[in-house]
Order: C-alpha cells, then sequence, then structure tokens
C-alpha cells in the first residue's frame, strides 16, 4: 500500500506460480533464458542465473515485488524484470555500463541472508547446501536489493546464491577483475576530455602545473621506469636542493614531494614518516637535510604536521563510516521510522560529520600557514598517501580555484590521489580480501569535504553535487584505471605483466574522467553546475604579479616561538636545528593543556578571512559550526523514497536556472538567425521546435533526489503522511470501538 | 551636550524634557524630521550618537560592513549609511529604517572591549571603551556596530549606556511608553488614522469580507452569521461566524453555551474537493441536550455533509508550555549562553538540537496538518479540528493546512489574508502568548512562530511553489516581537474593536454599530492607535518589500466546482434528523468512533440515541477507509490525464505534503543562526566586483531582450519576419507554453521574450504592484491573469541559502533587476 511500484505484477504471478510445475517453467525458462540475458558488456560472461526471483519492494508490508530472472556475471548482479517496462521511458541519466537493478560485483557492500523472519550477514563460502529465502544485498552505493528465492526451483536458487556469494565476497586476484576482460574486448577511442585534465602521468603535466603555480622546484623524472623507488611516483617534484642520492635513500620514505606552490612562493610538501629507530642517527639526520631542502624552499620556515597524530586513522575513518552508512540501509520503511526518532544523535554519535570536520579544520590549518603566515608546510603520514592526501587536495581546493573546475579538480584528483600513490585498491577493497585491515573510505572522506565546501559556497564550483555523486558510485564499478591500482608503480607492473603475455600491446583501460563510457553527453550536463560563477576575464590581468622576495622578508615568522614540547617525530631534534629552521607543528590541540582552545586562531583566521568580501575566485574557507557541516543528502538519501520531495528541493532551482540557461542560448541562437536571415531572406526555419531534452525534463517531476531517482509512470503520488495513519488504514478490522458497536447490537437485538 | 567629561560615565537619569533638549530640537519645528542626517518620526528624540560606525551586514544585506552614524532615539537604535541619499522630507514616516532596530526588540547590550567582553545593563558601568557594540535582539537577530578608531571615546561609551538604558527590557509599563515614542505624536496618529487598509488582502472583518471567501473557495450552504456581533454570545469569536445556511441566527444562539467559551464549529475553508475544514472548542458536558439543539448541533457540524471527522488535536500535540520550553532551548542553544560565552560543541551541535525538541514539534504540526490534509481531499466530509479552547493548535493546524491545499495562500497576500482569518479573528491570544509586558510568563508561548517555522519547513522543500519568501516570512517573524501593532497587541477582536471603538465607535442599538467623527483629540493620549502589522511600509522599504514575493503562476482559480452537494450521490443530501450521520475521530494516527465523542450522541441521552441507532459502525469506518485507499491508489493517473488546461502536470490543489523524517527536517537558518557565530558561513559577504551568476543570468537576458526589441523594431516592417520574435505573436506564446520549461509545472507561458516583453514602465511600479494589485490574485479568471502574471516569471527559483546573493545597495543589479529588469516594450497582458 505504501509502495505502488509494480502493482501489476503482484496479482498476476502468485497465480502463474501455482499452476506450473517447476519442470515446466524449466522447460519454458530455457528459451526465453537467453533473451533475459542483458546486454552484455563486451567481456562479460554470465555465471549463473535464475529465473522467477521476486525482487521485492522496499516496503516490507506488502510483500510486493517483481518477477524475473537474476544473474551473476563476472561484472555484476543484475535483475531483469520479466514485466516489460517500457522501454521508450529510457531514463534520462542512464549509467550506460549498469543499469538500475545491476549491482557490480565490487559493489556489493554486504549480503544478507533472510531466513523466515530473521536476517544473518553471510560472509563466505559457508553455505553449501543451504540457501535463504531471501538475499538481501546493501550496495556501497547506498542501495539495497531484496531478492526473493522462494518461488523459483531449488537448485537454481542454490545456484545463485552461491554464486553471488562467491563472486561477490570470495577474494580474487586482480586479473580477475572485471575491467581487463572488458578492455581486452573493448577499443576505446581516446578520450576526448583527456585533453583537459592532466593526468600527471607525464614530465610535461607535472612540469605545466609547477609553472602554473609558479614554484620553485625541482622536477625528477629519473624514476620514470621506477629505477629510484617503486614508492615514489613516476614523475614528482621535490625541493631544489634535494640531490637524486637523497632519494634513494629511503625508497622515497621522508622525501619531501612537492603539492602546490603558494603564490608567494611558499609551497605545500607532503611526505611518508620514515621508520623511527632511535639508535640510529640516520633517519634523524636525513630528515634534518630534508626539513633544510623544505626551508629553502622559500624564507627558511617550514612547518610540519604529522597528520598519522593528529587525526583520526584510517581504521576510525573505516569505523566511523561503516555505522554511518547504516543509517541509510533502509531494508523496508519501518526501519526507517525507528532509526527517525534518534536522528540527529545517532548522527552526532557515530561521529562521521566530526571526522569531516577535522580534516576540513585541518586543511584550513594548513591554508592558514600558507596564506597568511608564508610557510612552507611539510605534511606527513606514516604511509603518505591517505590523509595526506586529503589534505593537500582540501587546500589546495580552498587555495586554487583552479582546481574548483570540473577539470581543474579532475586533475587534482590524478594528481594528489592517482599519481600520489593513494592505495585505491586495498582501501577500496577491490578484491574483496577477508581482510579487512586496510580498507577505508579515504577518497569518499574527501569527496565529502569537497561537497561540504560545494554546499556552502556553491557558486565557485563548476561542478555540481551530481558529479560528486556519480564519482563516489564510480569508485565501485570496477572498470576503470583510476581506482584499480595501489599506485602508479603497482599498475605499471600489473599492464607490463599484462600486455608480456596478450598480444594486444599495453591494456587500455579508461579512466573514471572518461565520462562517455558511463553517461551520454545530456546526463554529462548534469555534471556542471549552473550557478558556476565564472572567473571573469580581466582577472587575469590584474593578476597580482608575484612579488619578489627581498619585500617578503618583513613577514619573516617571530623568532620568539616557542616550539611545542613533544610529540611526533621531531622528539630528538636538537633544539637548535628547530630554532634555524623555525619548525613550528600546526596543530594546536597537542598544545599543553592550559594552551588557549584548540581553534581558536584558526577561528581568528576565519573570521578575518570572514571580514573581506568573497570572492569565488579567490580562498574558500569553509565554516565548520555544527550547523554547518551536513549531510549529503544527495548521495546518502537518493534511494529512499520516504525522504525524496516531489516536485520540490533545491533541484527544481537549479534545474530551473539551467533551463534558464538553455533558454537564453536558444534565443541566442534564434536572434542570430533572426538577424542573418534579415539580411539575406524572409524565408526563415521554423523556429526550433522545443528539444525532447526539456521535453523530458519536464514531464518528469522533478523529486528533490532528481538525477537518481525519476518519476515516471510508475510513480505513485503517495501522501507522505508519515504517521500509521495509513499503517492504521491498513490493519484497519480490529478497531477497538467495533466491540461497543457490537455489544450495542446485541443490546439492541 | 555630545561631549561628556570621560571620568563621569555614570549614567543620567533622563526625564524625557532633558532628552528633547539634549540633541533635539525636533518635535517643535516638525517639518524638518532631519536631524544630523538622520529622519526622525514626528516627536522622535535623538538621545545619543556616534559617528564612524560600521555596522555589520548580514548576508541578506550583502554582506561586508557599510559605514555610517549610530543614533539612539526613544524609540530605535538608527543606523543611518554614508552616501545614502537625502530622505524627501514629504515622504511618508518609516518607523524603522532597513537598519534600524526597534528598542523594543533588543534584548541584550554587549560591549566588547580589546580584551573582554561585557553584557552591558541599566546599572552597569563601563571600565573600558567599546570597540563592538552587539545587541541581541528578542526576534534572533544580532547586530554588530564597529566603532572606529576615530569615533569619539565618548560617543561610544555614552551611546551605549543610551541604549543598555533605554531600551529597558522586562520593565512593566515600557511597552506603553515605547508605543508612545514611536506612535504617539499626534502627527504620527493623524498620519496612522489617515493610512488607508491595504485592500487587496482579506482582512476578515466584516460580513462581506466573510462572504468574499466563502465565493472564493466556492463554498455553498454556508453563510455568515452576525449572532456574535456584540460578542455577546462568545467574547473570544469574531463578530462574523461562518456556519451551515439551514441554521437560523436564533437557533444557532442555543448552540454557544454546548462549546467551551461559546466556540461553536465555525467553517474555515472548503476544500475544492468538498470538504470543509471546521474548527470548534471542546464540548461543555455538563449540559442537557434537547432535542432541537441537538439538530442544530448536528447540522453545524455537519454542514450539508453526512460525514463528519473529529480531529483531537490536544493530545498528540504540544502544548503551549511545551513550545516554550523548546523555543527558549532553541535559543539558548543558537545564540549560545551570552553571559558564559559557552557554546555547545560542535560535535554535539545536533544531538543538543534534537534534545529541544523544537524540530519534534514542528514535525507534529505538519504531520497532523497533512493528515488533516489527505483527509480533506478524499472530498466530501466536514473535518472539525477540536481543541479545548480552540486558539493555539487550532491555529497552527488549520492555518497549515490551508497553506497546504490552497495556493493562494501560499501568497503574500493571502498568506497575510490566512493569519487574520485563522489567528486574529479567530483569537489567538497574541498579547498572552507573545507577553508583551512581560507580566504573564506562565502563558507565554511562541504558537506562532512555531507555526511560522513549520511554513518555513514547507516552502524549504517545495520553493518554486510559493509566491510569498523567506523574507517575508522572516519580516513577519521579526514583527512579532515589536508591540507596535494591533494585530498582535490583543488576544481577541473583541479586546481589538475595544481599543479602537472607545475612540471613534459607539453602538447605537438601532443602528448597530456607527462610526463616529474622530474627535480631534483623542480621550486617552497614552494610547496611540495601532497600525496592523500588514502595514509593511511602516517598516519595510521598498526594496525589501519586494523581497517579500517572488514570482510564480498565479494560482488557477477554483473552478466552478462539481462537489460537495452537486457530485455526490443523491444520499449525500439527506441530513435530517432521521437519517444517520457518521462521526469518526482521527486520534494518534487512527480512526475511531467512539460512543462519547458527540455527547449527545452518548448514552447519556437516551432519547436521541434511538433514531440514531444505525448510525456510526465500523462498516463506516471501513467506508472511509475504502474512500482513503483508492484516493491513494488512483489519483494521480487521474490528474495525469486531466492536466489540460492551465494546470500542469500536478494539480496545484494537490496538498504540498512535507517529509518529515530527520533528514528533511531542518534549521531555520535564516532565521535562527543568522545572528550568532555559528552562522558565519551563511553570512559571508558576496564581493561587489563579481556578480553572482544567477545576476549575470538577468543581466545576459536583459542583453537579449534589448537585442530582440531592437531586431523586432526592425521587423515590424517585415510581417513574415515577425514569427521569428518570440514576444508578441500568439504562436510564440504557445511555444512558451510548450517549452515552459520550468520549476512550476502549474504555470503557463514563463518563456523570457513573454517576460520581458511585458513589465510596466518602471521596475520599481513593478515591485510595488506585483504584491497589490487584485488582478493578479488569485480569484480573478485565469485566462487574463496567465498573461498578467507571466510578467512576473522571469526567475522563479527561490534563494537557497548556500547559493544565496542578496544584493545590497552597493550592489548594481538589484534584486529587482534580477527579478525584472528594466521593461521596454508594450505590455503583452494589457
Amino acid at each position: 500500500m505504501l509502495s505502488l511500484g509494480s502493482g501489476g505484477g503482484k496479482s498476476a504471478k502468485p497465480s502463474f506460480v501455482s499452476y506450473v510445475t517447476p519442470e515446466e517453467i524449466n522447460s519454458e525458462k530455457d528459451t526465453p533464458k537467453e533473451e533475459k540475458h542483458p546486454d552484455l558488456l563486451p567481456g562479460e560472461v554470465v555465471f549463473c542465473s535464475a529465473s522467477t526471483v521476486l525482487k521485492l519492494t522496499q516496503d516490507e508490508l506488502s510483500q510486493r515485488g517483481t518477477f524475473g530472472t537474476l544473474l551473476c556475471t563476472n561484472f555484476r548482479v543484475s535483475f531483469i524484470s520479466d514485466e516489460e517496462t517500457g522501454e521508450e521511458t529510457a531514463p534520462l541519466f542512464k549509467n550506460k555500463l549498469y543499469g538500475e537493478n545491476d549491482i557490480p560485483l565490487s559493489c556489493v557492500d554486504n549480503i544478507y541472508g533472510g531466513y523466515e523472519d530473521k536476517r544473518k550477514l553471510v560472509t563466505g563460502s559457508q553455505v553449501k547446501n543451504k540457501y535463504p529465502s531471501k538475499i538481501i544485498i546493501h550496495c556501497k552505493d547506498l542501495r539495497v536489493f531484496q531478492f526473493a528465492l522462494t518461488f523459483c526451483k531449488e537448485e537454481d536458487a542454490k545456484r545463485i546464491f552461491q554464486g553471488i556469494v562467491h563472486h561477490c565476497l570470495e577474494p580474487k586476484s586482480l586479473k580477475n577483475i572485471f575491467a581487463f576482460s572488458f578492455c581486452e574486448n573493448t577499443a576505446f577511442p581516446e578520450m576526448q576530455m583527456q585533453q583537459r585534465t592532466m593526468m600527471f602521468d607525464s614530465a610535461e603535466d607535472w612540469a605545466q602545473d609547477l609553472k602554473r603555480t609558479k614554484g620553485s622546484c625541482r622536477l625528477v623524472t629519473e624514476n620514470a621506469n621506477f629505477g629510484l623507488s617503486p614508492n615514489l611516483p613516476q614523475y614528482f617534484i621535490v625541493p631544489e636542493s634535494v640531490s637524486e642520492a637523497d632519494m634513494t635513500l629511503f625508497q622515497g620514505k621522508g622525501l619531501p614531494i612537492w603539492c602546490w606552490s603558494h603564490h608567494s612562493g611558499c609551497a605545500l610538501f607532503k611526505t611518508s614518516n620514515l621508520p623511527l629507530q632511535q639508535e640510529d642517527n640516520v633517519p634523524q639526520s636525513y630528515m634534518e637535510k630534508m626539513l633544510t631542502a623544505v626551508a629553502h624552499n622559500y624564507l627558511y620556515s617550514v612547518k610540519t604536521e604529522d597528520l598519522s597524530d593528529t587525526l583520526p586513522t584510517v581504521q576510525d575513518i573505516q569505523l566511523s563510516y561503516s555505522k554511518f552508512k547504516q543509517f541509510f540501509f533502509i531494508d523496508s520503511t519501518t526501519d526507517f521510522w525507528v532509526s527517525d526518532m534518534k536522528w540527529f544523535s545517532s548522527l552526532d554519535n557515530c561521529g562521521w560529520l566530526d571526522i569531516i570536520r577535522q580534516c576540513l579544520q585541518k586543511a584550513m590549518e594548513v591554508v592558514e600557514c600558507l596564506e597568511k603566515e608564508n610557510n612552507n608546510v611539510l605534511i606527513m603520514e606514516d604511509g603518505g598517501s591517505d590523509l595526506c592526501c586529503v589534505i593537500s587536495s582540501l587546500a589546495q581546493l580552498m587555495l586554487d580555484s583552479y582546481y574548483r573546475t570540473l577539470q581543474g579538480f579532475q586533475s587534482l584528483v590524478q594528481k594528489e590521489w592517482v599519481a600520489g600513490g593513494h592505495n585505491f585498491l586495498d582501501r577500496c577493497n577491490q578484491l574483496h580480501l577477508k581482510d579487512k585491515e586496510n580498507v577505508s573510505p579515504v577518497f569518499l572522506l574527501f569527496l565529502e569535504c569537497v561537497w561540504q565546501l560545494l554546499q556552502q559556497y556553491g557558486p565557485a564550483f563548476q561542478f555540481s553535487e551530481t558529479y560528486l555523486t556519480v564519482l563516489s558510485d564510480s569508485i565501485h564499478v570496477p572498470v576503470f584505471s583510476t581506482f584499480l591500482f595501489n599506485s602508479q608503480h603497482h599498475r605499471a607492473s600489473i599492464l607490463r605483466a599484462d600486455s608480456s603475455h596478450s598480444q594486444r600491446g599495453t591494456l587500455n583501460c579508461p579512466t573514471v574522467w572518461d565520462w562517455s563510457v558511463q553517461f551520454d553527453c545530456k546526463a554529462q550536463q548534469l555534471f556542471i553546475n549552473p550557478l558556476y560563477a565564472e572567473k571573469p576575464k580581466l582577472d587575469k590581468s590584474m593578476r597580482r604579479p608575484h612579488r619578489p622576495k627581498h619585500q617578503r622578508q618583513l613577514s619573516l615568522p617571530s623568532a620568539t616561538f616557542k616550539t611545542p614540547p613533544k610529540k611526533g617525530f621531531f622528539k630528538d631534534e636538537t633544539d637548535s636545528l628547530k630554532k634555524i629552521l623555525r619548525v613550528k607543528r600546526i596543530s594546536r590541540w597537542m598544545l599543553s593543556p592550559d594552551s588557549p582552545q584548540p581553534s581558536s586562531t584558526s577561528r581568528e583566521f576565519y573570521e578575518a578571512w570572514q571580514r573581506k568580501p568573497l570572492d569565488y575566485h579567490g580562498l574558500l574557507l569553509p565554516c565548520l559550526d555544527g550547523p554547518a557541516v551536513r549531510i549529503w543528502m544527495q548521495r546518502y538519501l537518493r534511494w529512499i523514497q520516504e525522504v525524496q520531495i516531489f516536485g520540490g528541493g533545491l533541484v527544481t532551482v537549479l534545474s530551473k536556472v539551467s533551463d534558464l540557461l538553455d533558454e537564453v542560448q536558444e534565443l541566442q541562437r534564434q536572434l542570430d538567425r533572426h538577424s542573418s536571415s534579415l539580411t539575406s531572406n524572409h524565408q526563415r526555419p521554423r523556429p526550433r521546435p522545443i528539444s525532447a531534452e526539456t521535453d523530458s525534463r519536464l514531464s518528469v517531476l522533478l523529486s528533490s533526489s532528481f538525477p537518481f531517482t525519476t518519476l515516471k509512470n510508475n510513480w505513485s503520488y503517495k501522501p507522505a503522511i508519515p504517521t500509521g495513519l495509513l499503517q492504521s488504514l491498513m490493519n484497519s478490522g480490529n478497531l477497538a470501538d467495533t466491540e461497543d458497536d457490537d455489544q450495542e447490537s446485541l443490546v439492541r437485538a | 551636550m555630545l561631549t561628556g567629561s570621560k571620568t563621569t560615565f555614570k549614567v543620567r537619569q533622563m526625564v524625557p524634557d532633558m532628552k528633547e533638549r539634549m540633541l533635539s530640537q525636533s518635535g517643535l519645528n516638525a517639518r524638518s524630521r532631519d536631524m544630523f542626517g538622520l529622519r526622525c518620526l514626528p516627536g522622535e528624540c535623538v538621545l545619543q550618537r556616534a559617528v564612524l560606525v560600521r555596522k555589520k551586514l548580514t548576508a541578506r544585506e550583502g554582506g561586508g560592513w557599510l559605514a555610517g552614524t549610530l543614533f539612539c532615539t526613544h524609540f530605535r537604535v538608527a543606523f543611518v549609511p554614508q552616501d545614502i541619499p537625502k530622505p524627501d522630507d514629504n515622504a511618508d514616516p518609516v518607523l524603522l529604517g532597513d537598519h534600524d532596530v526597534a528598542l523594543a526588540s533588543i534584548e541584550k547590550v554587549v560591549a566588547v572591549g580589546p580584551s573582554r567582553t561585557k553584557l552591558v545593563t541599566p546599572n552597569s558601568s563601563l571600565k573600558f571603551t567599546p570597540e563592538e557594540l552587539v545587541l541581541y535582539c528578542r526576534d534572533l537577530r544580532v547586530i554588530c556596530f564597529l566603532f572606529d578608531r576615530l569615533t569619539p571615546e565618548t560617543q561610544a561609551i555614552e551611546i551605549t549606556y543610551t541604549i543598555a538604558k533605554t531600551y529597558q527590557p522586562l520593565k512593566p509599563g515600557t511597552v506603553l511608553s515605547f508605543q508612545n515614542a514611536a506612535l504617539g505624536s499626534v502627527e504620527m496618529k493623524q498620519f496612522l488614522s489617515n493610512r488607508r487598509k491595504d485592500t487587496h488582502m482579506n482582512w476578515f472583518e466584516s460580513a462581506a469580507d466573510w462572504e468574499q471567501e466563502l465565493e472564493r473557495c466556492g463554498a455553498a450552504g454556508w453563510r455568515v452569521s452576525s449572532v456574535n456581533d456584540r460578542f455577546e454570545m462568545a467574547t473570544s469569536l469574531p463578530r462574523f461566524n461562518v456556519v451551515p445556511q439551514k441554521v437560523l441566527d436564533t437557533e444557532l444562539k442555543k448552540t454557544f453555551a454546548h462549546f467551551n467559551e461559546g466556540r461553536i464549529p465555525r467553517w474555515c475553508w472548503r476544500h475544492p474537493r468538498g470538504s470543509d475544514l471546521l474548527r470548534m472548542a471542546s464540548f461543555q458536558n455538563n449540559i442537557y441536550h434537547e432535542k432541537d439543539d441537538i439538530r442544530n448541533l448536528e447540522l453545524i457540524l455537519f454542514g450539508g455533509l453526512s460525514l463528519c471527522v473529529v480531529v483531537e488535536l490536544g493530545e498528540e500535540m504540544p502544548s503551549p508550555a511545551d513550545i516554550q520550553l523548546a523555543h527558549s532551548r532553541l535559543r539558548a542553544l543558537c545564540l549560545g549562553d551570552l553571559s558564559t560565552s559557552v557554546s555547545v560543541p560542535d560535535d554535539k551541535w545536533l544531538s543538543t538540537l534534537e534534545s529541544t525538541h523544537w524540530l519534534d514539534y514542528t514535525r507534529c504540526c505538519l504531520r497532523k496538518a497533512a493528515e488533516v490534509a489527505c483527509l480533506l481531499r478524499s472530498g466530501h466530509l466536514t473535518v472539525a479540528l477540536q481543541e479545548a479552547e480552540d486558539r493555539d493548535m487550532s491555529c497552527v493546524v488549520s492555518s497549515l493546512v490551508q497553506v497546504m491545499c490552497d495556493p493562494h495562500c501560499r501568497t503574500q497576500l493571502g498568506f497575510q489574508g490566512l493569519v487574520q482569518k485563522e489567528w486574529v479573528m479567530a483569537g489567538h491570544r497574541f498579547y498572552n502568548r507573545v507577553n508583551y509586558h512581560r507580566d504573564n510568563d506562565k502563558e507565554e508561548a511562541p504558537v506562532f512562530l512555531l507555526f511560522l517555522d513549520c511554513v518555513w519547513q514547507l516552502w524549504s522543500q517545495y520553493p518554486s511553489r510559493f509566491q510569498l519568501t523567506e523574507d517575508f516570512l522572516l519580516a513577519l517573524h521579526d514583527s512579532v516581537h515589536l508591540p507596535l501593532f494591533s494585530t498582535f497587541l490583543a488576544n481577541c477582536q473583541r479586546e481589538r474593536c475595544k481599543r479602537t471603538q472607545h475612540l471613534s465607535q459607539s453602538y447605537t442599538p438601532v443602528n448597530g454599530w456607527r462610526d463616529v467623527l474622530p474627535r480631534g483629540s483623542s480621550p486617552d493620549p497614552s494610547d496611540p492607535t495601532l497600525p496592523p502589522v500588514w502595514d509593511w511600509a511602516l517598516q519595510y522599504s521598498g526594496q525589501r518589500q519586494a523581497r517579500f514575493t517572488q514570482p510564480i503562476p498565479p494560482p488557477p482559480s477554483i473552478k466552478p466546482l462539481l462537489n460537495g452537494n452537486l457530485n455526490t450521490n443523491p444520499d449525500a443530501h439527506r441530513l435530517s434528523d432521521t437519517t444517520p450521520v457518521s462521526v469518526f475521530l482521527l486520534s494518534r494516527g487512527a480512526f475511531s468512533c467512539p460512543a462519547n465523542l458527540l455527547p449527545w450522541r452518548s448514552s447519556s441521552s437516551g432519547v436521541y440515541k434511538k433514531s440514531h441507532r444505525r448510525a456510526p459502525s465500523s462498516e463506516n469506518v471501513q467506508a472511509l477507509e475504502r474512500l482513503l485507499k483508492a484516493w491513494a491508489l488512483t489519483e494521480y493517473p487521474h490528474a495525469l490525464t486531466s492536466n489540460c488546461g492551465p494546470q500542469g502536470p500536478l494539480d496545484p490543489y494537490e496538498p504540498l505534503l512535507p517529509l518529515l523524517l530527520g533528514p528533511c527536517v531542518g534549521v531555520w537558518r535564516e532565521c535562527y543562526l543568522r545572528g550568532a557565530l555559528h552562522a558565519q558561513a551563511f553570512s559571508h559577504p558576496i564581493s561587489s566586483n563579481h556578480l553572482h551568476p544567477v545576476e549575470q543570468l538577468a543581466w545576459e537576458v536583459q542583453q537579449l531582450r534589448d537585442k530582440l526589441a531592437l531586431a523586432s523594431s526592425k521587423t515590424d516592417a517585415n510581417p513574415p519576419a515577425k514569427r521569428a520574435e518570440p514576444r508578441r505573436t500568439d504562436t510564440n506564446l504557445n511555444q512558451n507554453t510548450n517549452n515552459g520549461t520550468f520549476l512550476f509545472p502549474a504555470s503557463r507561458p514563463q518563456g523570457l521574450g513573454v517576460t520581458r516583453a511585458a513589465p510596466p514602465p518602471t521596475s520599481i511600479n513593478h515591485q510595488t504592484s506585483r504584491g497589490a494589485p487584485p488582478s493578479s490574485a488569485p480569484q480573478s479568471r485565469p485566462s487574463h491573469k496567465d498573461n498578467g502574471g507571466s510578467n512576473k516569471h522571469t526567475f522563479l527559483f527561490g534563494h537557497p541559502s548556500a547559493t544565496e546573493a542578496r544584493p545590497d545597495q552597493r550592489y548594481y543589479p538589484a534584486p529587482n533587476n534580477t527579478k525584472l529588469p528594466k521593461s521596454n516594450g508594450p505590455s503583452i497582458g494589457s
């Protein structure tokens, strides 16, 4: 009753089942089974399938659903409905790789078996002969599927269940990931977008970025074949005074890698921590040398920050996120009502929003050092490729408006994450390894932080919320080379090994930035923020010239600064070194407890910034107060019908603006035509018919989770009476007062 | 007088005559009301002033800092920015300028020094020179003034003292002196008495007003009764009440006794599907029901219909005390604790918010209203809201229902009428609930603010379906805290009438009320005439009033409905003593029909019961459910097929049902957080160098329009070419219809061409005309209106907080440009 998704199917199906014996189903099925296959992608192979599977709607009460075939391929778990859902209603925002009833294998988060009224987490191959009556699949993009196996043949059910469990949960080798068979069988045209997205897989890209930011560092090309160290990117940039010998000393550990240069000349570097060996002095002296090198970059000042100490660990992040996401896995609507009572406090308790806040806070501190104090900043971390990536990319987003364009953002991800060696393969657990220690949604955390910035300063970003959501989904589509490898070295070695025994040369895997693999042009339009404030043209000429260095001597940090006692890496350094280098720690809450409130100084920085007029192309600082950090509604709530606003929400506003933009362009075009035809002759083409695009957009009633769920024919204008009003209507018969009436009638009788 | 010796900062007790001597020579030579650049009200005295002050602007005002002069007068803290054009001396007096704060809305005065912060009270002394002066207002604004280094120290100190001294919080009698300060002068009284009421909105003061509403709703079978004309039957009810036609006044008189405070069931609104919304107080149970009474009671309750659902508002809804507690907690959360400057840690903010229960209460009201809206939508029944006193939650729910269901109530004028109808006239105890005198803490409860919050929740979920904007809601929110308006300064119409009528009216038994000429000197000089809150020009400049509305297509008029009595099966007509009519109770989300629901039907009145033995039964409960179910299942497809005409795919009379899950209900940031430190991110100044993209878009559209105009003027000589000019011809109108682009499914042509062509000669005119004209009022003819309305559809978006850009006056393309750039070209609608 609450969900009226597929009313027709329900009444028909049970009778179908009751009249036909399993054999008949089987014989009947065999022929159409081939037809029931989805449009397989190149290289996609069906492992197993089962028909007459009932896909339940989310609503637990009604047990309604759609019958169809459930398949498991080497790419996805797919459900094909028996009902002919009108093809003519192709959704505007259709993913070319997988449909709304498909789950890419690596997108599966958890599988639960539903036994009668219990639900059990399926962990692996322990199920040999038993199979549950219901498979519940939680996806990493927050979708929830429920498939009832009660109507299908026993061995089919067994097979499909084991197949799905096997392929989704069992460890596999990288070679078995779908991308490899997919790419072997597909020839991708060179992607067009690539020309503008810098991939940072060549020396030119790095040189260009260095030039763009006017940094004065050294580009290292010697590692092109990973001769120096496999831990280092192919190309990277170090302070001028770092020698080649230094680079090889600790396999790249402790080596400061340039990230970005501020226009004042100071720069942001990141590094991974050296292993601490107390008795040996080598690492310390090496580190001193590196610090000196960084300091030499500009003004002899450097601040270091050990992120391992001050930010939550990778495991904390994973733990918090796994708590957080549970709020959004809605098996049934009733679950949601229950969780709703304590919505805000449970949000606070899982701590996810606070982790976001901490990351943004840390990035703000880095920004403050660069922007206000003009210090070099060296951020470090044990691995150097998790929170370092988050913080450095966030700092760059805040400081540099180039990275807030679509191409710039993609370049940033390439630079800091892909080339920077974030362990995507391990962190995303693309191989379904049982050992979950390394799994952590660090990249998602970064996207979350970006989203916070985006929602606070919409016009500053060229890309839209939808773009970020799609990007976060794409992590779990095992097709893109972007998220498949742990580092550039890893990628190179895999691809080399691969190309050696296939005759096709190096594998041509698309990157995720090749959006045409997933979406057509119209859908890609939704990635663009219609409210983006384009950079005014004259800005470039007005850009402040790079000030010469001697002027900046005035802004030397005060020598009276006292280094905080302790912690982290520089424990054993001599004071003299610190004085020379004026090394400061950024992190304030590590100071002694009597020091001022942790964030008060950065608060000042923020407030000072706030008083200046906002420039969407200048520095952006996020507000981090309690109410300001919010839930990424689109990503987390888009599949939950109960929270979709029909014909409402911000989407309507944005889509309106973009329509308006379209119309402006259209009018412009008409005007051009008009004036041209004026001069030529009076025979003009009819005014262009309304584009199908706008038309379809109109006909679909936009809901607040617009591009992801559209409401077409089957939308039910469900009254969102959130109480039990409707529920009480459903189990109506037993109203207490009917007794009264009965008694009354008895009396009367 | 301005210079005071630096050492003696003791605040002097300022007696009025002394004050007058201090700074103002005004009052007497009344024509020049301009003092030191401040345009005073007649009789207003400037007590203190400080130069070179900067005011922090909120995002709504454009952000950043504004330099100017700060004044403190009898009545307000005024801030006059530099370089504003000299005000016209002959213009109407404005109570509050855009940057002013009335003293009465100030709650706390805080001086921020170099190293410390101090709460300034009338008795405290400052030991430092304030650099910043922060005024915390009762309406949750926080206004911050920054003294320049060049501001004379004495001025900074004196003005701080003066404000602290004059605003006088919590003292009895201050309200009246405040009113006198603002409105007490003879000139002001004269000005106010000459002020015309806005005739475009429905004030619900006369019988004709009610009849107009009946007509607008297409409610047949009801009439306006003036039986309570002298407030004899029920003191808290308005003079005119709508009751079923079949009940005569003489019969009606007997029914009052059966209800608490005599608040009999009264008609409020009719849903286009023929359901009527009623509200009433609880039954008086200790009264014997005569048979005639019973007939009339039933008639009143059932209207002409055979099904009645009583919605009990007592149990599930928050009590006024709950609301008051929640609101004070919310205040504390949003503004922080001023005395200790301790605020909630960020990572506990949401939990604390939850524990205020404020959102729970908004949710609760919205939920109840959504239920009622759905009930009404099923047609052919009366829904009677019942509350013990019928003066708090009934107001909230009945008006929310109408906001949800009736597009007219989502326009500014419609909403104002709604508040008049369901709050002011219906006798919400504004005076006690707002507690202006601070002498009635037990009764204080911001029920009306809760209602505004609910409306805001709806607005934020469906921004494109409202003509009124957040700015309007904010303005109303802030005005509640200002004890100046007759709207809020009384508990019921009777009190309001008393106040005005002893001045200007007398009652003669023969002719009823009649106006007598206002006597030259009003009998009570301490009692100035109070304007209604809807006279926005007293408080807000035209520019800011223009932001009260956004252009949306006007709601189509309700079609002559085949509803109610016409449409139903003939059974619906049988309403007499002998036919059973069923009544149900909706409570806690479930229907039931308890035997004692209607006291006269319960067992005590045995006589009556006989005739009704077949009446209520579970069958009928099920029938009701079936009705609702059928509606839920079939409604939409039906609406789809019927989307011809001006309605888009979405029937404009579909209720806007709010989503009430945790993630969907939010804090009204622009209201509660606008001044607080928390809101920093939302008050970021927008650079004046860069156009907001929306402004750019507007600019672009303007360019195109100009070009098109140019091109079309060329082609006017060329008949065949005319087609390409998308603004004149009918074909293009249609094209625009199809093109219909936008958010507003129900909208008709919003094509830019049309839009651009239509506006009247000056944008200012347009601004003012937008709110007002009866031609755009929803009840006028749709055919014309679409054209007329389309004038306004240039930009149909609301202003979401994230992308908010509120230009201030430094900001050239002011919102009037956004909404409506200069026009050139004839109006198509006229």
